[in-house]
C-alpha cells in the first residue's frame, strides 16, 4: 500500500524543464548583443546651406500669406536677431531687431533667444524659416545650441528650417 | 564516534538546486531591452575618442546616408580618411579652390553615384554630418562649402541626445 501511494506521489510531481538550451542560446545572445549596443542615442538636425535656385511657380501665393526670415548672427560677444521679409520699409520688422549678449563664458543665452524668436513666431506663425549666420570663431557646439533655440521653446514650433551661412564681406 | 557522523553526513548531502526561474527572467528582460535597441537605429555609428558630438534637444533620428565624419584630427567619407585636420585646419582644403580637393572630387563621384541610382529622387540626396564639437565655423565651412559644391545642400547633423 505504502508503495502504491509513492508511486501515485511520484506521478504527480511536476516534470522540469530542461533549462539549459535556452540559458545557452541567452548566454550567446546576450553578449553578442551588448557588443553591437549603443549606449549614446544619436540624434539630427536638419539644415542646409543657401544654393542659387529658380523662385517656385507659388511664389505670388506665399507673398500674400505674410511670411518673415528670421536671421540669427553670432557675434564673438553679442547675437545678433533681424528679420526679412518681401514688405520694403516694413517698420514692424525693424522694431523685432534686438542685439543680446553673450555670457562670460560666450554662451548663447537659450532662454533669451528663444523668447524673442517665440515673439516673433507670434506675430508672424506662418513663418518658419531661420538664416543662421555665426562668426568664423564660433564653436560648431554654439551652432547646434542655435539651431536648438530655433526649433522650438516651450513645444512651441518656432523656426525649425535653419539655413547656415558665412557671413559676406 | 565523529566518523560515522561525517559518514551519516555525507551520505544524506543532496547538491543544491540552481534557481533557474529568477535569473531567466532578468535574461529576458535584458534580451528584449538589447533587441529594441539593436533595431531602432538604421546603422551603426562608430564614434572614436577624437570625435566629441554636442548635445542637442533634437528629437528626428538620423536616415542611412553619406556620412561625412570631421574628427580633431581627420576629414573622413564613411570610413575612407580624405584629409588630415592639423590646430583645426583642414589640410588641402583651401577655401579659395575647394573644388580641387580630394574630398571634393569624391563627393562629386558619390553623386554622380546618387543620380544613376534608379528610384531614388537625387535633389532629396543629403549628407549625414558627424562633426567634433569643437570645431569652429571656420573650418566646418570650408567642409560644408564643398558638399554643398558637389550637389550636396542638405545635411542631417549627427547629435547627442540630450533630455529635457
Amino acid at each position: 500500500m505504502a508503495r502504491f501511494s509513492r508511486k501515485i506521489r511520484q506521478a504527480e510531481e511536476e516534470p522540469e524543464l530542461n533549462m539549459i538550451p535556452i540559458m545557452n542560446m541567452f548566454m550567446v545572445l546576450i553578449p553578442f548583443l551588448l557588443m553591437s549596443a549603443s549606449f549614446f542615442h544619436i540624434k539630427a538636425i536638419n539644415t542646409s546651406i543657401p544654393i542659387h535656385a529658380e523662385p517656385p511657380a507659388n511664389s505670388i501665393a506665399q507673398k500674400e500669406s505674410r511670411k518673415i526670415t528670421v536671421v540669427l548672427e553670432i557675434h564673438p560677444d553679442q547675437v545678433r536677431i533681424s528679420a526679412l521679409s518681401d514688405t520694403p520699409n516694413d517698420l514692424k520688422l525693424t522694431a523685432m531687431e534686438t542685439v543680446l549678449p553673450r555670457g562670460s563664458g560666450k554662451e548663447i543665452s537659450v532662454a533669451a533667444v528663444s523668447q524673442h524668436l517665440l515673439k516673433m513666431k507670434q506675430q508672424y506663425p506662418d513663418s518658419d524659416t531661420m538664416i543662421l549666420i555665426p562668426d568664423e570663431d564660433v564653436t560648431y557646439h554654439e551652432i547646434v545650441r542655435a539651431m536648438d533655440c530655433a526649433r522650438s521653446y516651450e513645444s512651441e514650433a518656432l523656426f525649425p528650417n535653419v539655413v547656415l551661412s558665412g557671413s559676406l564681406g | 564516534m565523529a566518523l560515522t557522523k561525517r559518514k551519516r553526513l555525507s551520505r544524506t548531502f543532496v547538491p543544491p538546486k540552481l534557481m533557474l526561474t529568477s535569473m531567466m527572467d532578468m535574461f529576458t528582460i535584458i534580451l528584449i531591452f538589447l533587441l529594441f535597441s539593436f533595431s531602432e537605429e538604421p546603422e551603426k555609428l562608430q564614434l572614436g575618442k577624437d570625435l566629441e558630438l554636442p548635445r542637442s534637444t533634437a528629437e528626428v533620428g538620423y536616415q542611412k546616408a553619406l556620412k561625412i565624419i570631421l574628427t580633431k584630427n581627420e576629414l573622413r567619407i564613411n570610413d575612407e580618411v580624405m584629409a588630415q585636420v592639423q590646430d583645426h585646419k583642414i589640410v588641402g582644403l583651401e577655401p579659395q579652390d575647394l573644388k580641387a580637393s580630394a574630398f571634393f572630387q569624391r563627393l562629386k563621384s558619390s553623386r554622380a553615384q546618387d543620380v544613376d541610382q534608379p528610384g531614388t529622387a537625387p535633389e532629396a540626396s543629403h549628407v549625414l554630418f558627424l562633426c567634433d564639437k569643437s570645431h569652429s565655423f571656420k573650418t566646418i565651412n570650408n567642409v560644408i562649402k564643398t558638399a554643398g559644391l558637389a550637389g550636396y545642400p542638405n545635411f542631417q547633423f549627427g547629435v547627442l541626445e540630450e533630455k529635457n
